[in-house]
């Protein structure tokens, strides 16, 4: 049953379409009723019923109007979508007809000696497993206090006494047991349809909630799987662009089209090697990034990793670019104090700060500026800012850029080489550490970086490992 | 468009010279091509296949290219689909159709995405359709065979 939690707007112990199916299950059986009736009405007299002919071929006419009445709202009015309230009503309805046709039977085939009268009981089981019990027993109330009616207002001479079986007539002493074991029975129906069935009952909205916890982790996984073909189509896009460039380029020295050994085929070579060298860049971001997305249990999760050192050697290694950028490098971290990670992987740690730092210099202004990495440190979390004074991010660019391969069109334009995987691998470092990273820009005033990182994070892997 | 009918002039010129009214004045002519393309190693491969019969003028996004189909309406544009915008070489495409004064400017689209792009492109309501689609990497010889059907062989340098 596909979308069974979405067929049901509102949900008691059934869904609205199993009602729907039980209430025409039901219906489909109300035609024996009619025929059973014909036939009581028909050999009644032959048994001593005398009143059967014609009264109860009237109560089958009547019986079977409102059930083509029933059949066709269930098929044409009421369906399975319909609103669980709309559908309990319908059968509160169909019950209170029964109920009621059976009555009349009951009178006409000899008041409380009838033989028809524990049909009541039928509606009483089949009702309990449709509808909720304290329905049920205000309906066994109700028709309990008919049926005594019924009886009292035939031995009162209110209504007249009709013949039961073989023309008998039971006594005052006879009605009234036999009223109380319709009683008895009325209720007694109700309670045990009604233990019997909770199990199922409970089951049933368990296994709702299963289905809809089931359906909902395979709508995540499909998407799951989407991103990642999608991912994997604008990875081959990214690769594929500065080979088609290669090999045009060598297509055009091949045929003669450039002298390689012009100064215009040398400046074509050498663009062309840095197009191969830009897609090592690609091929290595993406390997950096899947390696970070395997969650390793093999990750070189090191102990006590301290966070000033990765900076301060990342600061070494990037002092020349940033000169050569005349971008200014101002270290905020020396006086603060040692922010040191649990776990770590160093590795990882140190491809993510080179990546944000080396943005901050690449992205600076032609004429340079100041780059600042400050470092904070409260009793739970790192947090690194790499602020510059650079080219900065189109608003509307401003989430995207953490997406794979997204490079805004003014970084495009300062800086050809990037592999656009940059600020996703920073992400992803951050999220392996247990941390996040945020982003603030304005175009043309700077960019802002904030890693955030928790001190005391375990990585599930090493959970895994000491619980094993 | 202070000089609307300048480059009227201009471009009926060109139509001419694309209509072949006169064989020996097409042969004789080196036709201009403009390559919009921001890739400025492919531009350089492009543009030196080209220039062996052709003028080339080379620039890197759809506004410089818009700008100088202005100045000057080239006799042929070939346009990179993804510059600055995805789909910036189909919006540049789109311009040049819509304008009285360039609408008759050959256009190829060269893209180094793939043909599944481009057919989600062309069920696009505003597409507009040029005159010859081909991907990167680019075959030399199948290049001049494209433009040499839209705008003539053109002629050797120094001719």
């Amino acid at each position: 049953m596909s979308g069974a939690g979405e067929r049901s707007g509102s949900f008691s112990f059934i869904f609205a379409w199993e009602l729907h199916e039980r209430l025409l299950w039901f219906s489909n059986l109300r035609w024996l009723a009619v025929a059973g009736l014909a036939v009581v009405s028909l050999l009644g007299p032959m048994v001593g019923m005398v009143a059967t002919r014609p009264s109860l071929m009237v109560v089958a006419g009547l019986v079977a109007t409102y059930n083509l009445v029933f059949v066709y709202a269930l098929r044409y009015r009421y369906g399975p979508e319909e609103d669980y309230g709309n559908l309990r009503t319908v059968a509160i309805l169909q019950m209170v007809t029964d109920l009621a046709a059976l009555l009349v039977t009951v009178h006409f085939t000899g008041g409380c000696a009838s033989p028809v009268l524990p049909f009541v009981v039928f509606h009483m089981a089949i009702g309990t497993i449709m509808i909720e019990t304290r329905i049920m027993y205000f309906l066994a109330f109700s028709t309990c206090f008919a049926a005594a009616g019924l009886f009292a207002c035939e031995h009162l001479g209110v209504l007249e006494r009709y013949p039961s079986v073989t023309g008998a007539q039971s006594s005052l002493a006879s009605c009234g047991l036999s009223t109380a074991m319709l009683v008895g029975l009325v209720f007694g129906i109700v309670y045990l349809t009604d233990s019997v069935t909770s199990r199922f009952k409970t089951r049933n909205i368990e296994l709702h909630q299963t289905t809809t916890e089931l359906r909902r982790s395979l709508d995540e996984r499909e998407e799951l799987e989407r991103r990642k073909s999608h991912y994997m189509r604008i990875s081959a896009h990214q690769l594929r662009s500065p080979l088609g460039t290669i090999k045009t380029s060598i297509q055009v020295l091949l045929d003669g089209y450039l002298d390689p050994g012009s100064d215009e085929g040398l400046r074509l070579l050498g663009g062309t090697a840095r197009r191969v060298d830009s897609l090592l860049d690609i091929v290595n971001d993406l390997l950096e990034l899947a390696k970070m997305r395997e969650g390793r249990v093999k990750a070189p999760w090191a102990r006590n990793v301290s966070i000033n050192q990765i900076l301060a050697d990342i600061f070494d290694a990037a002092d020349p670019s940033a000169r050569e950028a005349d971008v200014e490098l101002v270290p905020h971290f020396i006086h603060e104090g040692a922010a040191i990670l649990d776990w770590a992987v160093p590795p990882d740690l140190v491809y993510a700060f080179e990546n944000v730092i080396h943005n901050a210099i690449k992205y600076s202004k032609p004429e340079g500026g100041t780059v600042t990495v400050a470092l904070g440190i409260d009793r739970t979390h790192a947090m690194v800012v790499v602020a510059d004074e650079g080219i900065g991010i189109p608003a509307d660019l401003q989430d995207d850029v953490f997406l794979e391969f997204v490079r805004a069109p003014n970084a495009k334009h300062a800086e050809a080489e990037g592999t656009g995987l940059g600020l996703s691998i920073v992400r992803e470092a951050a999220q392996m550490h247990g941390g996040k990273v945020s982003l603030e820009s304005a175009e043309g005033l700077g960019t802002t970086v904030t890693v955030v990182l928790p001190l005391h994070y375990v990585p599930p892997e090493i959970i895994d490992g000491r619980s094993r | 468009m202070v000089k609307d009918d300048d480059h009227r002039e201009i471009a009926t010129g060109c139509s001419e010279v694309r209509s072949g009214s006169d064989d020996r004045k097409r042969l004789m002519k080196r036709p201009t091509i403009l390559v919009a393309d921001d890739d400025a190693v492919f531009v350089a491969s492009v543009g030196s296949i080209l220039r062996s019969r052709y003028e080339v003028r080379t620039v890197a996004s759809g506004s410089e290219a818009l700008a100088s189909v202005e100045e000057d309406p080239p006799d042929l544009v070939i346009l990179d689909v993804m510059m600055d915008h995805m789909s910036e070489g189909f919006d540049v495409a789109r311009s040049l159709r819509l304008s009285d004064v360039t609408s008759l400017i050959p256009i190829i689209i060269l893209t180094g995405v793939d043909r599944v792009y481009n057919l989600r492109m062309e069920v696009d309501e505003s597409w507009v359709p040029a005159d010859h689609y081909m991907e990167k990497p680019v075959e030399p010889a199948e290049l001049l065979r494209v433009v040499g059907g839209l705008v003539g062989p053109g002629a050797p340098e120094g001719s």
